[in-house]
């Protein structure tokens, strides 16, 4: 038992080291770019925001506001689409006996969860240190934020790693739900001052309630009509448990 | 231990079907040194790779309590676009080995040199031989998988690496595929023969030869 843990940690631990010389290469200025590309594409953002003029939906620094839903995006996204390749870019790790597919999204999963709090602490800490942010009030939700999104990202992107593995066309399919998300989740607005028409279809949107719950978490006083916990974290639970079992019975097929 | 219990593999390619092995348990003897035998085709190279784990049964199990090695030879594990030194690294991580140690023993054994530090994309098929053939042997495995290969490289190399993998096996076991019978009579304590999708055991490597000759 103990042995199956070690060498479940063991897999796991050689292949993440993996992922991220195959991800970044061998030069250390690859990570720099894997952390500041985004940071620089988000900022670039903001700055256009700045220039023409708009005022930050809530608090004082649009920036901030942005940031708490632009960051979560670009997680989930990157999970979705990065465990969507894990399977077919990882076929010849399966001549290890001891490496299951399931490995192979776990080692991508904690490397871009590493990756991400790194490009997190650095950005949100930039932010405070020019006066842009402030320290967050709530901090215990913003790690649960963070850590429900990496658990719904990993259950999309298992599931696409199945289907895209099944049928290549799936990226594509992929594609046509991912590409509105970035304006049905609150990027430039408060979802709880929407129409109740517009907040009844927005709700259905699970990244939507972790943006709120983010926010929550900077601001003492948002107050979120929208958020349930229960959803992003049920529905996260319920689709890794279904991916897992599904990568499990459609082994066969894949070897 | 390495068994094979209730046993079926069947392969559909192009709605032909071919049953490699229907229903068959088999327990490789203990310890001992034993040759996989049958016709071309008769499917030992997969029950090879289904030793290893590299691929599933289509019911039944493998069950597999030893550190069986990948087939010798075999470096299709290998990623191109790392270097070598990163991919022994990678594999003696897997397996739980000290990193360093292995990296050194393989260093000595393969003879690449330089080319340790180039990505394996850039070697000739024989230097990958040569790394796969090393690591193997560096990881100690409790049972070494041949199929058909006993040395690799040039004449010089091949010379090497057959006196390595024998002293290997001392401690070590092996589960041979070969048509030779000169080699198998070397290597091999008992034997199994695949015919007609059954596993038929043989005590003695002389039945076993002589059955051979009569079925293929």
């Amino acid at each position: 038992m103990f042995y199956a843990i070690w060498l479940q940690i063991r897999v796991i631990a050689a292949l993440t080291l993996r992922e991220t010389r195959m991800t970044f290469g061998t030069s250390h200025s690859g990570y720099f770019w894997a952390v500041f590309q985004p940071i620089f594409s988000v900022s670039f953002l903001m700055t256009l925001f700045y220039l023409i003029g708009r005022q930050s939906p809530f608090g004082p620094s649009l920036a901030l506001f942005f940031a708490t839903a632009v960051l979560t995006l670009e997680l989930y996204n990157k999970l979705s689409v990065s465990l969507m390749r894990a399977f077919t870019s990882n076929k010849s790790l399966l001549s290890y006996p001891m490496i299951k597919e399931p490995d192979t999204l776990f080692a991508r999963l904690s490397l871009i969860a590493c990756t991400f709090i790194v490009i997190n602490v650095v950005f949100y800490g930039g932010l405070i240190v020019v006066g842009l942010g402030q320290f967050p009030a709530n901090p215990e939700k913003l790690v649960f934020a963070f850590l429900t999104t990496c658990l719904f990202g990993f259950g999309i992107g298992s599931i696409n790693a199945i289907l895209y593995q099944k049928n290549q066309a799936w990226q594509h399919i992929e594609k046509i739900f991912a590409r509105p998300l970035f304006f049905l989740s609150g990027v430039f607005y408060i979802p709880s001052t929407m129409p109740p028409e517009a907040v009844a279809v927005l709700k259905w949107n699970p990244i939507l309630h972790i943006v709120e719950w983010t926010r929550e978490g900077f601001y003492s006083n948002y107050r979120s009509d929208v958020l349930d916990i229960t959803y992003p974290l049920g529905l996260g639970a319920t689709l890794v448990i279904v991916a897992l079992f599904a990568e499990r019975i459609t082994r066969k097929q894949r070897v | 231990m390495i068994a094979f219990e209730n046993l079926t593999k069947i392969y559909t390619v192009k709605n032909v079907r071919k049953v490699i092995l229907d229903d068959a348990s088999y327990r490789f003897a203990d310890r001992k040194n034993v040759a996989l035998m049958g016709h071309n085709g008769a499917g030992k190279s997969t029950m090879m790779r289904m030793i290893a784990g590299i691929e599933l049964p289509t019911s039944g199990r493998v069950r597999r309590t030893e550190k069986v090695s990948w087939p010798m030879g075999f470096a299709r594990g290998f990623n191109g676009m790392m270097t070598g030194v990163e991919n022994v690294r990678f594999v003696s991580r897997v397996y739980g080995c000290h990193t360093e140690t292995i990296l050194e023993q393989v260093q000595e054994f393969a003879e690449l040199g330089k080319s340790l530090n180039l990505p394996i994309q850039t070697y000739s098929s024989g230097m990958k031989a040569r790394l796969a053939f090393g690591l193997s042997l560096a990881i100690s495995f409790e049972c070494y998988l041949i199929d058909e290969i006993t040395a690799v490289g040039d004449r010089r190399f091949k010379k090497k690496s057959e006196k390595a993998l024998k002293d290997k096996i001392k401690d070590a076991r092996v589960v041979m595929i070969s048509h030779s019978e000169k080699t198998i009579k070397d290597y091999c304590d008992c034997g199994v023969f695949a015919y007609g999708s059954k596993l038929y055991h043989y005590d003695d490597v002389n039945e076993l030869l002589k059955d051979y000759r009569k079925f293929c």
